[in-house]
C-alpha cells in the first residue's frame, strides 16, 4: 500500500487530496440539483440533474433575505466596533509609554486562555439585566473587543519606526492625530484581514445567537438554517439547496480574499474558531 | 517689574531649571499614562464586562439557586456541584468530550503535518491545492453539516457508497451510538485541518535551509530528515497546535449541535458537556446548575492545559 502510494507523483496525489476536501461541497450541490427519484438511489452518483425548481421552493419557505440582512448587519457593526477598540488599544500598547504596559498586554492575552464556557451564562444574565436579550446588540456587544485584532495590530505598530512619532511630536502632533493620519493608513491590509476574520466568525456563529434570540426578525442565517434543518429533515434536496445558498456567499468571499486569510493565519497564529 | 523679577542669579536658576524640567517630565509621563488609559478604556470595558467579570460571576452563581427576574435566589452551597457530579448524563458528557478530544487532537496533528509536507512546494498549482484544503474552514458549520448529514446517511449516503465500492461492510455513522462521535470527528477534521496545515506550512517555510541541505548532503533519507531535523525544529508550532486544538475541541458546539440534530444523540453518544450546559441553562433555564457544570468543565480544561504545558518542557525543542 505504502509503496503504491509512493509511486503516485506528488502533483497527482496533492490533487486527489485537494479534491477530496472539495467533494462534500460538490456532493451537496449534486444532491440539491437531483431529480426526486435520483436522490434515493444507491450507490449515489456524482453527476448533475439540473433540477433548479427545488431552489425556488427552499427560498420561498423562509424569509431568507431578512436573515441575510441580519447576518450582514450584525457582522458589519461588530467589525466597526471591534476594529475601533482594537486600534485604540493596540496603539496604546505600542506607541504610548506607560508603566505596566507589558502587564496590560499579558492580561489581554489571558483572555485567550479563558474558555467560552466560563462566561456564557453570566453574559446572558448581563444582557438580560440590560434588557438586550433578543436584540441585535445582544449578538454584537460580547464581541466588542477582539484580542486577535489587538494582537495583530500591536505587532504591526511595533514595526513602525519610532522616529515617525518623534518627528510628529516635534511638529506638535498629538497621539490621536498621529494615529489617524500616519499609523492607520499604513495598516489597511491588516485591518482588512482582521475585518475578514470577524466577518467569518460572525457569519458562522451559532451557539450564542441561539441562546440570546427567539424572535425571527433579529436572527442570523445560521440560526434560521438550523431551524430549517429541524423542520425539513426528510427533504434532502430542499435542505441541500438551502445549504448551498447560505454557504455560497462565504465561499465566494473566501475565494476572493484567500490571500488575506492565509496571511492572517500564518502571521497571527492566534485564534481559532 | 518684569525685568527685575526675571533677572537671574545664575546657580539658583540652574537648580530651578532642573527642577522645572523634572516637573515637566513627570507631568508629561502622567499625561502619557492618562492617554494610555483613554486609549485602552474601550477595549478594556468590553473585556471586563463580557470576559473577566463574568468568569467570576459564573463561579458565584453556581453556589445559589439563581433565577432571572424577581424570584429570590437562595444560597445552596455546593449542591449544584455535587448534583452535577452525580448526574449520569453529566458524567457521560465529560467522557464524550474527552473521547472527542482524543479523536481530534492526534488526527489533527498527524494529518496537518502530512498535508503540509505534501503541499510544501511553491507555485500557483500548490497555492490552488492549499486553497482547496483550507476552503472548508471558512464555511459555516450548519450549512456544511447538512451536506455531511446526507453523506453519512446509512441508506443513501456517499460514505456508505464509498465503503460499498471498496467492498467493506457499511456503517450506521451518525445513527449508530458507536460511530456517531467518530463521524463528527471526521466532519471536524475536514472542516478544521486546513487552518493547521497553513500554520505548519508557515513554520516549515521559516526553517533554516542550510540545516536541511546539510542533512541531505550527508546522505540522510527524506524520512530521517523529517524525524531528525524538520520535526524537532517545528515542535514549538506543533505544541501550539496541540494547545489550540485541545481548547477548540473542548469548546466545539456548532458541528455537534447540527450533526446530532441538537439532541446529543443517539443515546447521548454525542452529548458533550457544552451541549449539556446549553440544554440545562437555556432549554430548561437552570442557570445555576449550568454554571456549576461550566465551572467543572473549566477546571478540567485548565488542568489539561497545564499538563500539556508541563509535558511540553520535555518534548518541545526551543531554539
Amino acid at each position: 500500500m505504502a509503496r503504491a502510494l509512493k509511486k503516485i507523483p506528488r502533483p497527482v496525489f496533492g490533487l486527489l487530496i485537494g479534491l477530496s476536501f472539495l467533494l462534500p461541497l460538490y456532493f451537496t450541490l449534486v444532491t440539491s440539483l437531483d431529480t426526486k427519484a435520483d436522490v434515493f438511489r444507491f450507490p449515489p452518483h456524482l453527476t448533475f440533474d439540473w433540477q433548479w425548481s427545488v431552489y425556488a421552493r427552499a427560498w420561498h419557505m423562509f424569509r431568507w433575505p431578512m436573515y441575510f440582512g441580519n447576518t450582514v448587519l450584525i457582522a458589519a457593526v461588530t467589525i466597526a466596533l471591534a476594529l475601533t477598540t482594537s486600534i485604540l488599544a493596540a496603539y496604546a500598547l505600542s506607541f504610548i509609554e506607560f508603566r505596566g504596559r507589558n502587564l496590560v498586554f499579558s492580561l489581554i492575552l489571558l483572555v485567550l486562555m479563558i474558555p467560552a464556557e466560563a462566561h456564557l451564562i453570566p453574559n446572558y444574565i448581563t444582557l438580560a439585566k440590560m434588557n438586550l436579550v433578543d436584540t441585535y446588540w445582544a449578538q454584537i456587544l460580547p464581541y466588542g473587543a477582539s484580542v486577535f485584532g489587538i494582537f495583530l495590530l500591536r505587532q504591526f505598530f511595533l514595526t513602525l519606526p519610532k522616529d515617525y512619532w518623534e518627528a510628529a511630536r516635534m511638529d506638535g502632533c498629538g497621539h490621536l492625530r498621529f494615529l489617524w493620519s500616519v499609523a492607520l493608513p499604513q495598516c489597511k491590509p491588516i485591518l482588512f484581514t482582521i475585518g475578514l476574520y470577524i466577518f467569518i466568525g460572525s457569519w458562522n456563529s451559532l451557539m450564542w445567537p441561539l441562546m440570546v434570540t427567539q424572535s425571527h426578525h433579529v436572527q442570523p442565517v445560521e440560526v434560521a438554517l438550523a431551524r430549517f434543518l429541524d423542520g425539513n429533515s426528510v427533504d434532502w434536496r430542499r435542505l441541500s439547496a438551502a445549504s448551498v445558498f447560505t454557504t455560497l456567499p462565504v465561499v465566494i468571499m473566501f475565494l476572493i480574499f484567500q490571500k488575506h486569510i492565509i496571511r492572517g493565519i500564518s502571521r497571527g497564529e492566534g485564534v481559532k474558531g | 517689574m518684569g525685568i527685575l523679577q526675571s533677572t537671574p542669579v545664575s546657580d539658583v536658576s540652574g537648580l530651578e531649571a532642573e527642577r522645572s524640567l523634572l516637573r515637566k517630565k513627570r507631568a508629561a509621563r502622567l499625561r502619557q499614562a492618562w492617554m494610555a488609559l483613554l486609549f485602552l478604556a474601550p477595549a478594556a470595558l468590553f473585556l471586563l464586562v463580557f470576559v473577566y467579570l463574568p468568569s467570576f460571576v459564573a463561579l458565584a452563581i453556581a453556589f445559589f439557586h439563581y433565577h432571572l427576574g424577581g424570584a429570590s435566589s437562595p444560597y445552596i452551597g455546593m449542591t449544584n456541584f455535587s448534583d452535577a457530579l452525580q448526574f449520569n448524563i453529566f458524567q457521560k458528557s465529560l467522557l464524550n468530550t474527552g473521547y472527542y478530544a482524543l479523536l481530534m487532537v492526534p488526527s489533527i496533528l498527524i494529518v496537518s503535518v502530512c498535508l503540509a509536507l505534501l503541499l510544501n512546494r511553491v507555485g500557483t498549482y500548490y497555492n490552488f491545492l492549499r486553497t482547496l484544503v483550507l476552503l472548508p474552514y471558512a464555511t459555516p458549520a450548519v450549512g456544511t453539516a447538512i451536506g455531511w448529514l446526507w453523506i453519512f446517511n446509512p441508506t443513501y449516503g456517499l460514505a456508505n457508497g464509498f465503503l460499498h465500492w471498496l467492498g467493506l461492510p457499511v456503517s450506521g455513522w451518525l445513527q449508530s451510538p458507536r460511530m456517531a462521535m467518530p463521524s463528527i470527528a471526521i466532519y471536524s477534521l475536514w472542516h478544521g485541518v486546513g487552518f493547521d496545515v497553513i500554520i505548519v506550512l508557515a513554520a516549515i517555510a521559516g526553517l533554516p535551509k542550510q540545516m536541511l541541505e546539510a542533512a541531505a548532503v550527508d546522505g540522510a533519507s527524506a524520512w530521517k530528515r523529517f524525524w531528525k531535523v524538520t520535526l524537532p525544529l517545528i515542535s514549538p508550532t506543533m505544541f501550539f497546535i496541540l494547545i489550540i486544538t485541545t481548547i477548540g475541541t473542548l469548546q466545539s458546539f456548532s458541528q455537534i449541535y447540527a450533526l446530532s440534530g441538537g439532541t446529543g444523540g443517539p443515546e447521548y453518544s454525542t452529548m458533550t458537556t457544552l451541549l449539556l450546559i446549553y440544554d440545562t441553562a437555556f432549554k430548561y433555564s437552570h442557570l445555576s446548575y449550568g454554571s456549576a457544570m461550566a465551572i467543572l468543565m473549566v477546571i478540567v480544561i485548565i488542568v489539561l492545559t497545564l499538563t500539556q504545558r508541563y509535558a511540553s518542557k520535555r518534548f518541545v525543542f526551543y531554539q
